[in-house]
């Protein structure tokens, strides 16, 4: 292999991570090719070294990272032909009549938007009993609103317990020197400070699966709105398996998050293993738990897995978290009884075990996040 | 194995750090490419270790700054010293004389912290450890990205703070938070796992050579396999170090189910998991051996 063609192999092979969602830039190509030059060539393996230093960034890639080079650097050079092999289609999203209407709005809304000079807008939800009890099964597009304003408040409730960070203060426990000296030397007035008010953080996790595609719509509208307010929302969506999805919810704009969501969740109508997803979520992302954490899990608990299973998981989640609620918008209807199996194991673990079938509900939550 | 990674891997062998080739690559490669090198793991693997070996066998001095919840720029960068600029002002005062601005505001009454510490090092360059990034707030990790990309600090008083040789820097990370994508762009990264039976091994005889082979192994067998047991709080490296020196310090020379039960509050730090391993030992699922 020419000098020549090691770059415009490894650049292209830089391109094929980019396409699989790799945070690979154009400084990162021209880092591995110093990589390369800097004495790592000589075996396929000190390569492989070199180039997965510089160009992965988190445990979860690694596998995928290795799979791609061994495709890459095989044996034989000449194939495969990458550019015309590594293809990740990204289809735009259809946007069809058929819509879910709350979805659809919600891209418009993204896309143009919010509609400031609807009267209706200035009410809330509990000037309007029906609204707020009604089930978001029969929910119309225009309602929609209500439930992004009350996840607002909830996140704003949320700033209360102190914590050990300074802020600037009228007056308060203790001089802040720093401020003090810079402003007025001669002590002829004091700058204060006081403790900040700690956040809350929330890990949520949501399932999406058939059973639940009812409510899925609303309850991810819900993390969107949440995430927005606090620097410190986890979000995760599960049916048959785990994904995390917080940084496809901060994407911007707004248009763009929700189709990539919509997609992935379109794709997930299988059945449910709550237990087996849970599992995962500890054993992999239990340290973005700890006692300032509160776990939410939005699911009917339709599980088809081994209840020992999501019985173990959430006991270890529990005693890592400040809180365990789980949401479970059955709950809501008249005579529902928590009879599963996976329900049944569950129950025991839980701190707070609520409905999120409709607003009043919704507000409810606002009660436990804050206990 | 090339000859600069080969190379590394002794050095940090005499300097009692055992290293597989991933780690000299990075290693190798954040020399070369002059890039921060972020090292993420399960807790008590040896991340921090990394930057005081490198610091070892550079022979550079080695800054560290521990990181935390709250940390800001006045504690991480630099903070002036108002208790000495009041005695100094008070002092003058009563020779009647007055206290400049520009005396009060100089280098003496300016306390470094560990960022301007490795910025106005002189002499080589040093070894900087971020230790535990993920437990600081989101806002430090952007000021931290400025500093890292320029290396050099304005004091508005006193004028351009820049590095005479860029600072190896090392970040670690528990993963008690995700990073931010930047911070992770700006990095060359390491990943390192708990380690195989086999470099464990040589951990173990290296740091703790009083433990004789046969026991070293059966430790380090009966650690590695309580890590597949799903304990809530899986031990790491250093915790079979610890455990290994109180079975010397005990003068076993081999495992049994009375010493084990004695001292497994070294390797184990919950009391749930302490209770789930003693019964596990009873019932005889997990053997005692000198195996992976």
């Amino acid at each position: 292999m020419t000098d020549g063609d090691l770059v415009a192999r490894t650049v292209s092979f830089c391109r094929a991570l980019r396409e699989r969602g790799f945070p690979v830039g154009v400084e990162h190509s021209a880092d591995a090719v110093r990589a390369l030059a800097a004495g790592t060539l000589e075996s396929r393996e000190s390569a492989r070294l070199a180039l997965r230093c510089v160009l992965v960034s988190r445990p979860e890639d690694l596998r995928a990272f290795d799979d791609l080079f061994e495709d890459f650097f095989s044996a034989s050079p000449e194939e495969p032909q990458p550019e015309n092999r590594v293809k990740f289609p990204f289809p735009e999203a259809p946007r069809d009549a058929e819509e879910p209407p709350s979805l659809a709005r919600w891209l418009k809304q993204g896309e143009e938007g919010p509609d400031d000079d609807d009267p209706e807008e200035a009410r809330s939800a509990s000037d309007m009993p029906a609204l707020a009890r009604k089930d978001f099964r029969d929910f119309t597009d225009e309602e929609l609103e209500q439930i992004e304003r009350i996840a607002a408040r909830i996140a704003r409730k949320l700033a209360a317990r102190p914590s050990r960070r300074w802020k600037a203060a009228r007056r308060g426990a203790r001089v802040d020197l720093r401020r003090t000296m810079r402003s007025h030397p001669d002590f002829t007035e004091l700058r204060f400070r006081e403790r900040r008010t700690r956040k809350t953080r929330i890990v949520a996790i949501c399932d999406v699966s058939g059973s639940m595609d009812l409510y899925s719509r609303f309850l991810l509208q819900f993390l969107y709105a949440l995430q927005g307010s606090f620097a410190r929302v986890e979000s995760f969506v599960f049916s048959t398996e785990l994904r995390r999805i917080t940084e496809s919810l901060r994407e911007r704009p707004y248009a763009s998050a929700l189709r990539g969501l919509r997609d992935s969740v379109r794709d997930w109508s299988g059945g449910t293993r709550i237990g087996a997803c849970l599992s995962t979520f500890e054993s992999e992302w239990g340290r973005l738990v700890d006692r300032r954490t509160v776990v939410i899990i939005l699911s009917d608990g339709w599980d088809t897995g081994d209840p020992a299973e999501l019985s173990r998981a959430l006991e270890a989640l529990r005693m890592r978290a400040r809180r365990l609620i789980w949401l479970n918008p059955l709950l809501g209807s008249p005579g529902y009884e928590p009879l599963t199996q996976g329900m049944q194991a569950a129950l025991p673990h839980l701190s707070v075990f609520a409905s999120a079938h409709n607003l009043d509900s919704l507000r409810a939550l606002e009660r436990h996040l804050l206990a | 194995m090339i000859a600069p990674v080969a190379d590394i891997l002794e050095q940090l062998s005499r300097e009692a750090y055992v290293a597989d080739p991933a780690i000299a690559t990075s290693l190798h490669l954040a020399q070369v490419l002059e890039k921060p090198l972020l090292v993420e793991g399960p807790a008590g693997v040896g991340k921090t270790e990394i930057a005081k070996a490198l610091s070892a066998i550079l022979s550079a001095d080695l800054i560290r700054l521990q990181c935390y919840e709250g940390l800001d720029a006045a504690s991480a960068l630099y903070e002036w010293n108002y208790a000495r600029q009041l005695l100094h002002i008070r002092l003058h005062e009563k020779n009647a004389s007055h206290a400049t601005e520009a005396e009060i505001f100089s280098e003496p009454f300016l306390l470094k912290r560990p960022l301007l510490q490795a910025i106005a090092h002189s002499g080589k360059p040093p070894v900087l450890l971020i230790d535990e990034i993920d437990r600081a707030d989101e806002e430090f990790e952007a000021f931290l990205l400025e500093v890292l990309s320029d290396f050099q600090v304005t004091v508005p008083e006193l004028g351009t703070l820049r590095a005479n040789g860029r600072p190896r820097v090392v970040l670690t990370s528990n993963r008690s938070r995700e990073l931010s994508d930047a911070l992770r762009r700006r990095c060359l990264y390491l990943w390192i796992d708990h380690p195989t039976f086999e470099k464990e091994l040589s951990i173990v005889r290296r740091k703790v050579p009083g433990a004789g082979d046969a026991l070293a192994a059966e430790i380090v067998g009966f650690v590695q396999r309580l890590r597949r047991a799903k304990v809530a709080k899986i031990p790491g490296v250093s915790e079979t170090l610890d455990w290994a020196a109180a079975l010397v310090a005990l003068h076993a020379s081999k495992l049994d189910h009375a010493m084990v039960a004695e001292t497994l509050g070294c390797v184990l730090k919950d009391e749930s998991d302490l209770r789930k391993v003693r019964d596990e030992m009873e019932a005889g699922r997990l053997p005692l051996g000198a195996t992976a």
